[in-house]
C-alpha cells in the first residue's frame, strides 16, 4: 500500500468541512475534494468514520429512548377539552353577541314600541289629538304634511289586495294620475304603491300616495299653498338637482319637504331620516317638474 | 373535523417531539409537561398552519420557543453566554474516542452538552434536519447552525471521552460492552 503523507493545512482544512461532509451539506466541489482526501489519507478518513459512528449511536440512543404510552391518549384529551372549551366559549360569543344584536334592535325598535296606540277610526278627537302630539315639534308647514300622513296613511285600514294601479290612477283624476307611473319609477326595489287618491283634512285638501316595503309606510302628500307658507325659513338639508329638500323629525317620523310656486310636497315614513331623505331626492327633482307644469 | 387534521398531521411527529424535548431538557417529567404545551399552542394556531408545509419544522419550532420559555422559568440560565464560556474550557482537540458506551452514558455525555450545542447537535443529528431547516427553527443564521454543530460535536466527543475514562478503561477494553 502506498503511502501519502499530506500537509497538516490540508487535513486541517478537510477536518473544517467534516461535519458538512457526514451532513451532505457540502457543494459538490468540495465535496469531490473531501472524498479525494479521504481515500489517500487514513487518519481523516478515520475520524470521519469515528464522527459519523457516534453520529448514529447518538441517533439511536435518542430514539431507544422510551416514550410514555399514554401520552398521545392524554395529548388527544387534552386536544378535545380545548376543542370542547373553545366551542363553548364560540357559542357563548355568539349567543352574547346575538343578546347584543337584540339589545341593540330593542334600543332602536323601542320608540315605536312604546308610541302611542292608534286611536279607532271612529274616534275623530282622538284622532286629532294624536296627531297634533306627533307633529308637535314641527313647524307649521310641515304639520300640515304630516297630519295628512297620519290621518290618511296610518289610521286607515288597508285592503289585502290593494287596487290596480290603473284604478288608483284613475281616482287621482286626469290633472294628477300622471304622478303614479312617475312615483312607481322614482322609489327603491321593493316599495310599492297601496293607495293613490285626492283626500280631504282640516279643510284642505290634498293629493295622496302611500307606499309600502312590506314593514313600513310611505307617504307623498301634495297640497296647494295657501297663503304665506312656506318652507324657505326651514334648514336646507340639501338640493335634488336644483330643489331644496327640507327634513325634519317628529316622534317615529320623518317629514322631507320641497315646494314650487304653487305646492307643498312631503315625503313622510318611519323609515329613519337618512332613508326618508334618500327617498325624497330620488323623488323630488321629477315631481317638482310635475308640479310645476300642473295648471291651476 | 379540523381537530382531526391537526391530529393527522402532527400526532405522527409526537414520540421524536418527545425524545428531543428530553434530551434538551434532560428531564422527561419536564418534557412531558412542554410536549403538551407545544401541541396545544400549535393546535390553537393551527389556522396560520399552511397546509402542505413542513408541518414537522413547524412543530420543533414552536418546541424551542416553549422550552426557550420554560428553560428561563425554571432555571434562569444566561443561555448563550454560559454555552460559550463552558466551550472556551473545552477548546482543545479531543483525543479519538470509544464508541461502545450504553445509550445511557451516550445521553447523560449529551445532556452534559451546553444547550445552544446541544440543541443544533439533536436537530442535525438525531432529527435529520438540514442545516437550513434547523437555522429556522433555531432563528439563527446558518452559519451559527454550522459552527454550533461543530462545537457541540466536538463537545460531546469531548463528553464521551471522560465517561471512557471515568471507567478507568481506554479505547480498546470498552470493547464488547453492551448499549
Amino acid at each position: 500500500m502506498k503511502l501519502v503523507h499530506f500537509g497538516e493545512n490540508t487535513c486541517a482544512r478537510i477536518r473544517r468541512y467534516m461535519d458538512s461532509y457526514i451532513n451532505n451539506e457540502l457543494l459538490v466541489e468540495t465535496n469531490h475534494e473531501v472524498l479525494r482526501h479521504l481515500e489517500a489519507c487514513p487518519a481523516c478518513a478515520a475520524e470521519v468514520e469515528s464522527r459519523t459512528r457516534i453520529k448514529a449511536r447518538l441517533k439511536s440512543a435518542v430514539q431507544n429512548q422510551s416514550v410514555p404510552e399514554d401520552l398521545q391518549e392524554r395529548l388527544q384529551a387534552v386536544l378535545r377539552e380545548d376543542s370542547r372549551r373553545s366551542i363553548a366559549w364560540t357559542r357563548w360569543v355568539s349567543a352574547a353577541a346575538a343578546v347584543l344584536v337584540v339589545a341593540a334592535g330593542l334600543w332602536f325598535e323601542l320608540p315605536r314600541w312604546t308610541r302611542p296606540a292608534l286611536p279607532d277610526l271612529a274616534d275623530r278627537r282622538g284622532q286629532d289629538a294624536f296627531i297634533r302630539k306627533a307633529s308637535a315639534s314641527l313647524s307649521a308647514v310641515l304639520k300640515v304634511g304630516l297630519g295628512d300622513h297620519i290621518h290618511c296613511a296610518i289610521f286607515r285600514k288597508y285592503p289585502k289586495n290593494p287596487p290596480s294601479v290603473e284604478e288608483m290612477a284613475q281616482k287621482l283624476g286626469p290633472a294628477y294620475q300622471e304622478l303614479v307611473p312617475l312615483v312607481k319609477a322614482r322609489v327603491p326595489e321593493g316599495y310599492r304603491i297601496i293607495l293613490a287618491h285626492q283626500c280631504g283634512f282640516q279643510g284642505r285638501r290634498f293629493v295622496h300616495l302611500t307606499l309600502t316595503n312590506g314593514s313600513s309606510l310611505l307617504s307623498l302628500v301634495i297640497t296647494r299653498r295657501q297663503p304665506g307658507e312656506s318652507m324657505q325659513a326651514l334648514p336646507v338639508s340639501d338640493h335634488a338637482s336644483g330643489v331644496p329638500v327640507y327634513q325634519a323629525a317628529a316622534q317615529n317620523y320623518d317629514v322631507a319637504g320641497f315646494e314650487t310656486d304653487q305646492f307643498l310636497a312631503y315625503v313622510i315614513s318611519d323609515l329613519g331620516a337618512q332613508q326618508n331623505l334618500q327617498i325624497a331626492y330620488a323623488l323630488a327633482p321629477s315631481v317638482h317638474q310635475f308640479l310645476a307644469a300642473v295648471r291651476s | 373535523m379540523k381537530r382531526q387534521q391537526f391530529e393527522d398531521a402532527a400526532l405522527p411527529h409526537l414520540n421524536d417531539l418527545y425524545r428531543t424535548a428530553t434530551r434538551l431538557l434532560a428531564d422527561s417529567t419536564k418534557a412531558d409537561d412542554v410536549v403538551q404545551d407545544v401541541f396545544l399552542q400549535a393546535w390553537k394556531s393551527f389556522d396560520r398552519f399552511e397546509v402542505g408545509t413542513n408541518c414537522r419544522a413547524w412543530l420543533y419550532k414552536i418546541l424551542f420557543h416553549v422550552v426557550n420559555h420554560h428553560r428561563r422559568k425554571w432555571f434562569n440560565v444566561r443561555m448563550v453566554k454560559e454555552s460559550e464560556e463552558i466551550l472556551d474550557q473545552v477548546a482543545a482537540s479531543p483525543e479519538p474516542i470509544a464508541e461502545n458506551l450504553t445509550d445511557a452514558e451516550i445521553l447523560s455525555a449529551l445532556d452534559r452538552v451546553p444547550q445552544d450545542f446541544r440543541a443544533v447537535v439533536l436537530l442535525v443529528d438525531v432529527d435529520e434536519f438540514s442545516y437550513k431547516e434547523a437555522s429556522g427553527i433555531l432563528s439563527v443564521p446558518i452559519g451559527t447552525v454550522m459552527s454550533r454543530l461543530s462545537r457541540g460535536r466536538k463537545l460531546l466527543r469531548e463528553q464521551l471521552e471522560e465517561t471512557a475514562q471515568s471507567y478507568g478503561i481506554g479505547k480498546g477494553k470498552l470493547e464488547g460492552r453492551t448499549a
